[in-house]
């Protein structure tokens, strides 16, 4: 069971498999450290695709010694990125990772990756997950969707709380506990995440959604926090001990990661999952650590 | 307890305090012939507002007996409605009956915001039966006021039907909200209306009772069906209130019951501050009569 972000690599010992990452249009250096990083934990084989000569001036720069890291030189980031996708198509390497953490570099891996009808998405739904670790929570949480869906039907809602039960069930929760969240607990017409949430609930209960237990609509404090539903006369299994947190739409989400980063000075790691590999990406705003430990999530999913 | 429909009879005949039906527009022989009938069996007493003459001629054509009635002179319909609500209002009746006018003259006046007699946001129908091989009885809504409910609409109906079932003595009634299927599908509004009101429910936006939907009619009503369909709920083959999803389903749902089943029903229409009563020249006089008793049997 994970229970923190720190037995990633616990976890990745016992598993006993070893995940191999490609890295498309490869030239950050904050991405090059990360992906060292992981390759030192003896848990992650590497593959770098891009400027070769550039991305080993940078492993030195960085006092980094790449003799171990296979290097594949491709100029264009374009074609870096779609030789990157190649990797995962033929089964080379199990973990895909954005190279460049600016907002055109990410799209050189999303947009062939999730472009219609792709090979590697299969009609599936690719979502994000961030999984938070917090003093004021006594377990893991993961928060979805802050980066693909912007504005999820219900339909896709459904799809993303699947994608997310998955990550968590790789975790060790055989029944995860979802909070689909709302400004209030109540059924409100005039906001249609209240409207969904309530179907959720529902599908769920009838096994349209499986192998979890959702409720909602569930307020922020009403999801964490059992004393809070009880002030609100909410009797709910999930409240207080919620385990996946669905925002209704990309901003809500977004303001939620941030603020739990800033203010709450949590930990993360983020994964998106519903393609054939998982996918790693990473910005600026992220530390170190996140780099590293959203690589371990990775290869979690994998065996 | 009621069980079945017969202990609406006794229920209603052992009320201390008599109700008094009034019936507007009183001079229609189908109408007269069942109250005559309910008075008879001192179910109720009558204030009939109406033509007297009319009423006479009916009176000794069907030999029915009105002598215990109140019987007030008035040949224009619109007057009598004024003077039906009139009574009601100052607590000299305590059901309403339509008598010989049209649906429309019969509801405008109850509906009315000013001075009329509505309570709820809206009145609904509700036909409550007892059928052989289901251990209660159970009602059926709305099948004749609301024309395709929205959400909020339909839970304004529960509202309506769960206060009825609470005066008849069930404390905490089960509602089913019937969908084709008892699955959430996103092309079909009903069964998503229906896990929302089984939400609204939960967080009692929807109160005194349990909700559950979507749900198919055998799942509604029989357990065996539900386990089948692995379905886990408080609700199935145990409910009290069943809800369609449009008045064309309740249509049929009725009219399959009364016409195959061979069941009579009685029905309500409720929303208002008293029982009305609303039947159609197609019921039988057992409807009608224990369309009267139900509105009898219940204290608001």
């Amino acid at each position: 069971m994970i229970t923190r972000l720190s037995n990633l690599s616990e976890h990745l010992k016992e598993q006993g498999t070893k995940a191999r990452l490609v890295v498309g249009a490869a030239l950050d250096k904050n991405v090059l450290d990360a992906v060292v990083s992981a390759k030192n934990t003896g848990f992650i084989d590497v593959t770098l695709i891009g400027d070769a000569s550039a991305i080993e001036q940078t492993l030195i720069e960085t006092g980094n010694n790449g003799s171990d890291i296979e290097i594949i030189d491709e100029k264009s980031d374009y074609a870096a990125g779609e030789k990157a996708i190649d990797f995962i198509r033929e089964g080379k390497a199990q973990i895909l990772m954005n190279g460049q953490e600016n907002y055109r570099g990410a799209s050189v891996i999303t947009k062939p990756l999730l472009k219609k009808n792709s090979d590697l998405i299969k009609g599936k739904t690719i979502s994000h997950i961030a999984v938070f670790e917090m003093e004021n929570y006594h377990k893991l949480i993961a928060v979805t969707d802050v980066a693909i869906n912007i504005s999820p039907d219900l339909s896709t809602k459904a799809n993303i709380i699947s994608n997310a039960v998955f990550l968590m069930r790789r975790f060790g929760i055989e029944t995860p506990k979802v909070a689909v969240l709302a400004a209030v607990e109540v059924i409100n017409e005039r906001m249609p995440a209240t409207m969904h949430a309530a179907i959720l609930s529902k599908m769920a209960q009838r096994g349209q959604i499986k192998n979890c237990i959702i409720d909602g609509p569930l307020a922020f404090d009403n999801a964490i926090s059992e004393e809070s539903a009880i002030y609100k006369g909410i009797k709910s299994e999930v409240s207080g001990n919620v385990d996946i947190l669905l925002a209704p739409d990309l901003e809500t989400a977004g303001m939620l990661y941030q603020s739990l980063i800033m203010i709450a000075k949590a930990k993360v790691a983020s994964i998106t999952v519903g393609a054939v590999a998982p996918i790693v990406l990473t910005t600026k705003l992220d530390t170190a650590e996140t780099r590293l430990n959203s690589i371990l999530l990775s290869a979690c999913t994998y065996n | 307890m009621i069980k079945d429909l017969s202990d609406i009879f006794k229920k209603a005949s052992s009320i201390k305090e008599k109700k008094k039906l009034v019936v507007m527009a009183a001079h229609d022989e189908h109408v007269l012939d069942a109250v005559a009938v309910a008075v008879e069996k001192n179910i109720v007493d009558a204030i009939l507002v109406g033509d007297r003459k009319k009423i006479n001629e009916i009176a000794e054509k069907h030999n029915l007996n009105f002598d215990k009635c109140e019987i007030i002179d008035e040949k224009d319909n619109d007057n009598a409605a004024e003077l039906s609500i009139k009574l009601i209002h100052e607590g000299e009746g305590q059901i309403l009956m339509k008598g010989s006018l049209d649906t429309a003259s019969y509801l405008r006046p109850i509906i009315k915001s000013k001075g009329g007699l509505r309570t709820g946001d809206l009145l609904s129908s509700l036909a409550i039966f007892k059928i052989d091989g289901y251990h209660k009885i159970w009602g059926l809504t709305d099948g004749g006021i609301n024309i395709a409910p929205d959400m909020h609409e339909k839970a304004s109906i529960i509202n309506n039907a769960v206060f009825f079932f609470r005066a008849l003595g069930i404390e905490k009634p089960k509602v089913a909200v019937l969908g084709v299927v008892e699955r959430v599908r996103s092309n079909m509004q009903s069964t998503m209306d229906a896990a929302m009101l089984s939400k609204m429910a939960q967080r009692g936006q929807i109160k005194n009772c349990i909700v559950d939907g979507p749900l198919s009619f055998d799942n509604a009503i029989s357990r065996q069906s539900a386990n089948f369909k692995e379905i886990e709920s408080d609700v199935a083959g145990d409910a009290d209130i069943i809800v369609v999803p449009n008045i064309e389903s309740a249509n049929v749902l009725y009219k399959s019951i009364v016409h195959l089943a061979k069941v009579s029903p009685g029905a309500v229409i409720v929303g208002a501050s008293v029982p009305v009563i609303l039947t159609s020249r197609a019921d039988t006089d057992i409807i009608k009569l224990n369309s009267i008793a139900l509105a009898a049997s219940v204290e608001f």
